[in-house]
């Protein structure tokens, strides 16, 4: 029983990280109907950021800080490579957005180094008693720091100005525009949200065994998070990235024993499996909105 | 068809063939003879070195094949051809070998720990070296392995897997995994009284030479014994993890790569692990220390190794200090420069032999039976003339985590062979 | 159906004319004017395409006399890759499916033909069939087999969708083919490629003639002109109208009556074929590889050559294939023209740096500044000397 406590929290802790990135993808996607392949390069810029930032001023500042710099990136990637391509295919965008990753990963990587880098997060391997139970801290942290960026984020979204307008542009760029929301600012301001997010993903992407060059590759669970949530859903992206997260812990945990022949790490491919499943029962994910098609 | 197009066509087939001139061929292939009537074939030449320390030598080429970007042994990849670098600098101080000073710094190249790549990138240097001063990886050497010995080409591995040992092509030193692990399983009963023991690797050449080793010494012992296998990066680490927990054997043998190594160490003593880890020795790096593992790498760790550390009391470690200067110590280092000294051995008896081909090298490399390591490992550990079975070397030693040494470890058990080492019977290599 | 244009010089030469199947000449002095629809279909339909065709193909197979064996190792991969790109540009671009799995047929096709082909005392399967053709049509079909298994999702599902589930189908043929070691090697240790040999003589070695990597250039250059001419055939036909069709309007094609289901599994097998057999050839030149090539990187290089190369076409596919994999080669130069870039991997900045980051900025900028890619470069440089010197 503990140890099911253990694995379900360490799937929480995982799937904030997969909610945190899977809502950058998707307020990017509202906005502009693309998806950017450029989270993962985000995340692991957010989490260098820490990384060489925890040293001088602590762990606790450098991570907001981290958060600008990462909205920044956003905000240039989308202004030099994004902002020109407008009225394009969509298709196209997402691939440039693939080139983008490509890019900023290379500068990244060579920020890492070829050892591992540790982000000097406070919480490391130890544990904390909920329940009677022993779980690791840093999963507790990261649940609850998502908790609170979500709540803020939907707080964003319901009650303030730019809140409105970005829910407006998703739903119709041409009549927002009628109507006086700047789409341009929208879009600069979704890009930098997703950027912001993506660093704080990042943040704790690297507790417990650091980051290195490998770590941008944890971001792609977060892909088939946002299709079975719906790729449009604010709610689905949370909902999905917990549980792709979960899923993937308990896979994790318990298929060495109830199924070898499966191979070892098949966690890893288990999001994809579980996206196919969702998608077979509801074709746009589990809160998306069903596209019309027009001929 | 008309005239004007069978003057074109002319014209054309003209051209061609004066083009084929232009096909060049690679660094001297043609076999030659020097002024000190020293035979020579591919990767020598009269010309010096770019940046030469003698102008008036020649130039050896020797290839280096390393993980320099993005494997799990990049760490210690750049120091070991630091340290080469350094080795062969003060071997062209000293004059160089039999008037050509050796260059390994031209020819380097990154292989990614990916066999595939390391395929690639040894097919695009082989015609320009004589030899290779450093192959990386057990897995990725096997690559190449057969292209090696079709082309008597002698190479240097930065590996230590038994298969090396009936390879004449293969200049390996220090002793094996598979003899170090079991000298480590011998060690690990001695000292805590282990019962049952596990064997944590990475597939292939390296893990799973050393899992064969634990294996046989747990078997020579009677010792309860377990495999798990893992993968490369320190998310794929779960399954490991979970089977120290569920299984909890006395003591854990991780033979992968250093930060993989940190997380498994790390995560089973955070998850109630209690018993102790001995590391193969490219699964160190002093880097570890900084870690969240590690205050359990203080407390359970333990490294075995083929020769001392960085901070070791030889000439051969005091020669190494002085010719690389200051430098953030790592024990690449100290394996990048042990592994120079049976090819300059090897080169220097190739030299006497007047005949510094590629063929006259591997002649060379098989009539060698001592090689002098300057102090850090006794001269028949240099044999390569004889049978496996008796030439290869079966000590290692133990070190445990220390801060204050150079590279985190100093030695606690000094070279020494087990018996089950000592009795084993050498035929084939234990993976 | 042939009509005839009863001009002077026509019924001067003909003796009888009648109204039958003849195909008819084109005009001289009137290149250009295509009377028949045939004629406009011709594979190479004006004359300045005739002559350019020939040089290059004449030019590719005098090359491996006047070049160095690395460069023609090279030539050959990019041919290679060329035949998987046409096959990624005939599901991506002529029928507008947007696939990121391409990699996983990849590997499909060279596992299938290395195990066919493989040593059968080796450590990885093999069942020591060498023959060249048995091995490549195995490959395809094996992989073109599951390219069928995977249309139905292709069906029901449509662009980013699409893009995504071809993703988690890479993910999942990696952890396959890291699994099954019996036929990959396992991680991190590979196995070694299928081996070519025609009617017992081995083609990767030295033969009496030609080296080694002579004779592989030679194969590669003959099977990528093959396959080549049979995609723009395919594209050239009522399979390629519907295709397009499929691209630009599906539903309105599908109330036309082109049938979506049927022409999307027929553009996924036939790409997945293609793979197959690219895949097969790819590892021959080198000789060994490793299950972990087959990912997510390798899929966005194919990607790559087909918009840098040029969506729908076939020669902008061959383009953007040798440009990708030359690339590494002409920055691998660079460090004697720019002294600030070392060689070394621990500097910054360093070649393989450079490398990457010209990839990534390359995608981009072609995308941006240029998207019909290297075809549509090629275009404007024909438009102008067409013109010329009418320029404007």
């Amino acid at each position: 029983m503990s140890e099911l406590v253990e694995v379900v929290v360490r799937g929480l802790g995982t799937g904030s990280v997969y909610a945190l990135l899977a809502l950058g993808f998707v307020v990017i996607y509202r906005a502009t109907r693309v998806i950017s392949f450029a989270q993962p390069a985000f995340m692991v810029a957010g989490a260098v950021a820490v990384s060489f930032l925890s040293d001088e001023i602590g762990y606790a500042l450098a991570v907001p800080v981290a958060v600008l710099v990462g909205a920044a990136l956003g905000l240039a990637v989308e202004r030099t490579t994004i902002r020109p391509m407008i009225g394009k295919p969509v298709f196209v965008i997402a691939i440039i957005t693939l080139g983008v990753d490509v890019v900023v990963r290379v500068f990244v990587n060579a920020l890492i180094g070829t050892d591992v880098r540790q982000l000097g997060d406070p919480w490391g391997l130890e544990t904390v008693s909920v329940l009677g139970i022993a779980v690791q801290q840093r999963f507790v942290a990261s649940f609850v720091v998502t908790g609170l960026v979500v709540a803020a984020l939907f707080a964003f979204l319901r009650w303030t100005r730019y809140g409105l307008a970005m829910r407006a542009v998703a739903l119709d760029q041409e009549a927002s525009m009628a109507q006086g929301v700047s789409v341009g600012k929208v879009f600069a301001l979704s890009w930098a949200l997703a950027g912001g997010l993506a660093a704080v993903a990042g943040a704790f992407v690297g507790t417990g065994s650091g980051i290195d060059q490998t770590t941008y590759i944890v971001a792609f669970a977060a892909l088939p998070a946002i299709i079975l949530g719906g790729i449009d859903s604010i709610v689905g992206a949370v909902v999905g990235g917990l549980g792709v997260g979960l899923v993937q812990s308990l896979v994790a945990a318990y298929q060495p024993d109830v199924a070898p022949w499966l191979g070892s790490n098949f966690q890893v491919v288990t999001p994809y499996l579980l996206m196919l499943a969702v998608l077979l029962a509801r074709p746009y994910g589990l809160f998306g909105t069903p596209e019309v098609e027009r001929v | 068809m008309t005239t004007r197009r069978t003057n074109t066509l002319a014209l054309l087939l003209a051209a061609s063939f004066a083009v084929t001139a232009c096909r060049a061929e690679g660094n001297g292939s043609e076999a030659s003879e020097d002024e000190g009537g020293i035979q020579t074939d591919v990767g020598v030449t009269s010309e010096a070195c770019p940046e030469a320390v003698n102008a008036d030598n020649g130039c050896i080429y020797l290839g280096t094949i390393s993980d320099l970007t993005e494997g799990p042994f990049a760490p210690l990849a750049v120091p070991i051809v630091a340290a080469q670098k350094a080795f062969w600098q003060r071997i062209n101080e000293q004059g160089g070998i039999g008037g050509y000073d050796v260059d390994v710094t031209t020819y380097v190249r990154d292989n990614k720990y990916n066999p595939e790549v390391h395929n690639q990138v040894y097919q695009e240097i082989k015609g320009e070296v004589l030899a290779l001063a450093q192959t990386l990886g057990s897995p990725t050497t096997a690559a190449i392995l057969e292209d090696l010995k079709a082309s008597d080409v002698v190479a240097a591995p930065a590996a230590w897997t038994s298969a090396y040992d009936f390879e004449d092509v293969i200049l390996e030193s220090g002793t094996n995994y598979c003899f170090e692990a079991m000298n480590s399983v011998d060690w690990a009963v001695r000292e805590f009284g282990a019962e049952n023991v596990m064997a944590v690797h990475y597939p292939g050449d390296y893990g799973g030479d050393a899992a064969g080793g634990v294996e046989a010494g747990a078997q020579a012992l009677g010792v309860e014994y377990a495999d798990v296998e893992t993968g490369q990066g320190t998310t794929s680490q779960g399954g490991a993890i979970q089977a120290i927990l569920s299984q909890q054997p006395d003591v854990v043998f991780v033979t992968t790569g250093p930060a993989d190594a940190a997380a498994i160490i790390g995560q089973a003593t955070a998850g109630g692990f209690g018993g102790a880890f001995v590391g193969t020795s490219p699964t160190w790096n002093p880097a570890l220390l900084q870690s969240p593992a590690a205050p359990a790498l203080k407390a359970a760790y333990y490294q075995s190794g083929p020769w001392a550390p960085f901070g070791g009391d030889t000439p051969g470690h005091q020669a190494m200090r002085d010719a690389l200067g200051d430098v953030t110590p790592s024990d690449g280092h100290t394996a990048g420069w042990i592994w120079s000294y049976p090819m300059k051995a090897a080169l220097e008896a190739a030299v006497d032999n007047g005949d510094l081909t590629r063929a006259g090298l591997l002649e060379a490399v098989k009539g060698l039976d001592t090689v002098d390591y300057e102090g850090i490992l006794p001269e028949a550990a240099g044999n390569y003339a004889a049978e496996p079975g008796e030439a290869a070397f079966r000590q290692s030693l133990i070190s445990k985590v220390d801060e204050a040494a150079p590279t985190g470890v100093s030695v606690v058990e000094e070279l020494f062979a087990s018996e089950a080492a000592e009795s084993y019977e050498f035929s084939g290599p234990c993976f | 159906m042939t009509t005839m244009l009863p001009t002077k010089r026509e019924t001067s030469d003909a003796t009888v004319i009648a109204p039958t199947r003849r195909r008819s000449k084109p005009l001289r002095g009137r290149p250009g004017m295509f009377t028949t629809y045939a004629q406009e279909l011709r594979l190479l339909n004006t004359r300045p395409k005739r002559i350019w065709v020939s040089f290059i193909v004449l030019g590719a197979v005098l090359l491996p006399f006047g070049v160095a064996d690395d460069w023609l190792r090279l030539l050959a991969v990019g041919y290679v890759a060329a035949i998987g790109a046409i096959g990624l540009n005939l599901v991506t671009g002529y029928a507008g499916q947007v696939t990121l799995g391409h990699a996983f047929f990849l590997g499909v096709g060279a596992y299938t033909a290395a195990v066919i082909s493989g040593d059968p005392d080796g450590r990885t399967l093999g069942l020591g069939i060498t023959f060249l053709p048995v091995w490549l049509l195995a490959a395809g079909v094996v992989a073109g087999l599951c390219g069928l298994l995977v249309a139905p999702l292709a069906v029901r599902l449509r662009g980013l969708y699409l893009a995504i589930v071809t993703l988690g189908l890479v993910f999942l043929g990696e952890h396959i083919f890291k699994e099954w070691g019996a036929v990959t090697g396992g991680p991190g240790v590979g196995r070694s490629a299928a081996v070519p040999s025609l009617f017992g003589y081995e083609l990767d070695q030295d033969g009496p003639f030609f080296t080694g990597m002579q004779q592989m250039y030679l194969l590669m250059l003959a099977l990528l002109i093959i396959f080549a001419v049979l995609a723009r055939n395919l594209m050239r036909s009522k399979v390629g109208r519907a295709f397009a069709a499929v691209r630009d309007r599906d539903i309105a094609a599908e109330i036309m009556g082109v049938g979506l289901t049927k022409h999307k599994a027929l553009a996924f097998v036939v790409s997945s074929f293609y793979a197959g057999c690219a895949g097969a050839l790819f590892y021959t030149v080198t000789g060994f590889f490793d299950p972990g090539s087959f990912n997510l990187l390798l899929s966005v290089q194919f990607i790559a050559m087909v918009l840098i190369g040029g969506v729908a076409t076939i020669s902008g596919s061959i383009m953007g294939a040798l440009f990708i994999m030359l690339l590494p080669r002409f920055t691998q130069e660079l460090p004697s023209l720019l002294p600030v870039v070392s060689s070394s991997p621990t500097d910054f900045p360093n070649v393989f740096q450079v490398e990457s980051v010209l990839y990534g900025l390359l995608i981009i900028g072609f995308l941006i500044f240029e998207p019909r890619g290297l075809f549509g470069i090629w275009i404007r440089i024909r438009n102008y000397w067409k013109g010329w010197p009418f320029t404007y």
